[in-house]
């Protein structure tokens, strides 16, 4: 009897030879570069608890996938990198090492409600700079970040820049209370121009900073944050001087025209504190990754250090990079009865020479010709037997 | 310059949309709306336009098929789609409310409700702390409280003329909704310059 259920179950995807076969190359690639950064790759495991790792994430809780183990715990199957890292950068061994460069290569779940196009498990490879609160650490993830994707050949690649911390200074600067900020900010996450510009008009800003407060979210640059900055407040101008060195900083690192200050951009990856950043390309409709510095997350594992990182969407980065390769040399060699022997010694000599060989029993094909179309050499028992 | 794609919806909306495009200044070919073809070119401005059904606007502009696209706000907070809403467009002005027989109370024990906008009928009388169960309709939803499916229904009312004509009256005003321009998250970052051009120039046609 034959399986009826062929379908898989909604946003699961079969990765058929050719993808693989790219996400390995693409894996490869990345995951060299982190390395060459200094980074140290690691795993984590694909169950977590729900108490720690699911409420941490910050990935709302009907995107988890949930299940009991024989405790009648409740585990989740690990929506992010980011906490699972803060998870193990917390724990005894490492403390002493900080800072410390962790990276990852691996699949996480998010459970989808909506019809295709967005899958339940996708790869993320990206990097978590821990216990360096500097401006140098965001530098230095951004770069790599930036030059990971340069190595992968993305077409106009931009970065978008934010600052969470100052947004709120800024918005109190206004005269905004901690409930209107979060509105004024939840409409920035989904970018709403227009439900800012009505809320704009219900709010508290005295009426000779109301165009001023408008333009929040036309800034490009960071001079363009400039008129927001209130000069008697220490820490906005401290962290206004880290967004002009950072500008500069990454101007540097060759990313000059590529990046976009937008004060009002923001994430609905909560734990971020401080800088936030995401990364587009031509080819996609999504960006390809994100990140920023979340010192706060660190601390619910009773460790009071700077963080941050980015993570990059390995099934984006394909769809944007969907070239089709070269097809590689691959020779099959046909053998019968009689040429089993010289068969089998000869795919020896070619796999040591470092080619890619099919040894197969011909009588055991069906369509031989078109079995045989799959490859860029074939050699049959008959020829090995003729010499 | 980069090439956009604008996705247009097909029917009430598209006139009003039209006009205010080539009032902004955009050289756009006659024949957009009563050809059959679903993509127009124009080659003059570099913009190619795709038809669609006012539905599936924010769908095309989701997945970054359509870089930008003019779509209904009742369809935005039907769909929840993440785009992002950069204009108050001003066109096809009407609202969502609640309607049903005249005098009539809803069931105590199972208030039913009509509607092709389930998610934000259900939004509502969650928001009112009532407990009623959504049957989702594609069309004439007037013709639900008519024949015993439901006690009220939540649709668009634009004149009021179709309640009148079969009727019912309107309860409760739920939402105003205009058109929005809405773009892809990426794209309004590739293309930003394009696209605040465009946002600008509609801007002026929208307040003047």
């Amino acid at each position: 009897m034959t399986i009826e259920m062929f379908e898989k179950p909604l946003g699961m995807r079969d990765d058929f030879p050719s993808i693989a076969k790219q996400k390995a190359q693409l894996r490869k690639r990345g995951t060299e570069q982190i390395e060459r950064a200094g980074y140290e790759l690691l795993q984590t495991p694909t169950l977590e608890y729900y108490e720690t790792i699911g409420k941490i994430s910050a990935i709302s809780d009907d995107a988890l996938f949930k299940l009991l183990d024989s405790q009648g715990k409740t585990l989740v199957l690990r929506p992010d990198m980011t906490s699972p890292i803060a998870r193990v950068a917390a724990s005894k061994l490492l403390r002493e090492k900080m800072p410390i460069r962790l990276g990852y290569y691996s699949n996480v779940f998010r459970a989808q409600k909506r019809e295709g196009g967005r899958p339940a498990e996708f790869e993320q490879m990206g990097v978590e700079l821990i216990g360096d609160d500097s401006l140098y650490a965001d530098a230095e993830v951004i770069s790599l970040a930036w030059d990971i994707l340069q190595e992968l050949g993305i077409r106009s690649g931009r970065i978008v820049i934010g600052h969470a911390r100052l947004l709120e200074l800024i918005l109190a600067d206004f005269g905004l209370n901690t409930e209107q900020s979060e509105n004024v900010q939840e409409l920035f996450v989904a970018k709403n121009g227009v439900g800012f510009e009505q809320l704009a008009q219900q709010l508290p800003v005295p009426e000779h900073k109301q165009p001023s407060f408008r333009k929040l979210m036309q800034a490009t640059t960071v001079s363009d944050w400039k008129p927001w900055i209130n000069e008697e407040n220490e820490e906005q101008q401290k962290l206004y001087r880290d967004m002009e060195r950072l500008e500069k900083l990454l101007g540097q690192n060759g990313l000059g025209d590529a990046m976009t200050f937008d004060l009002s951009f923001s994430s609905h990856m909560t734990y971020y504190t401080g800088l936030v950043f995401e990364f587009y390309g031509a080819g996609s409709g999504f960006p390809l990754g994100s990140g920023g510095r979340y010192d706060g997350l660190l601390e619910k594992f009773g460790l009071q250090v700077g963080a941050t990182g980015f993570g990059l969407r390995v099934d984006r980065l394909i769809e944007t990079l969907s070239v089709e390769e070269p097809q590689e040399p691959h020779t099959l060699i046909l053998f019968d009865e009689q040429s089993e022997q010289i068969a089998f010694d000869k795919a020896k000599q070619l796999r040591a020479e470092g080619k890619r060989v099919t040894l197969q029993f011909a009588p055991a094909v069906k369509a031989l010709e078109q079995f045989s179309e799959l490859f860029t050499k074939v050699i049959r028992g008959e020829e090995l037997r003729n010499g | 310059m980069d090439e956009l794609t604008i996705a247009m919806p097909k029917g009430r909306i598209f006139e009003e949309a039209y006009e205010l495009l080539v009032g902004a200044g955009y050289d756009l070919p006659k024949e957009l709306d009563d050809s059959r073809k679903l993509i127009v070119e124009a080659p003059k401005e570099r913009i190619r336009f795709i038809l669609a059904k006012p539905m599936d606007v924010p769908t095309y502009v989701e997945h970054g098929v359509a870089d930008i696209g003019i779509a209904g706000k009742d369809v935005l907070l039907e769909h929840d789609r993440d785009v992002h809403e950069l204009l108050d467009l001003g066109i096809s002005a009407c609202y969502i409310a609640t309607a049903g027989l005249p005098n009539t109370e809803m069931n105590e024990v199972t208030p039913r409700i009509a509607t092709k906008y389930p998610a934000v009928a259900s939004h509502y009388y969650r928001s009112k702390g009532e407990q009623v169960e959504i049957i989702e309709l594609n069309g004439s939803i007037e013709l639900a409280p008519l024949i015993g499916l439901s006690d009220r229904i939540v649709d668009i009312v634009s004149t009021g003329r179709t309640l009148k004509d079969n009727g019912l009256v309107e309860y409760e005003k739920i939402v105003d909704i205009t058109s929005r321009l809405i773009a892809n998250p990426v794209s309004y970052r590739l293309k930003q310059q394009r696209i605040t051009e465009l946002v600008d120039k509609l801007r002026e046609q929208v307040t003047r």
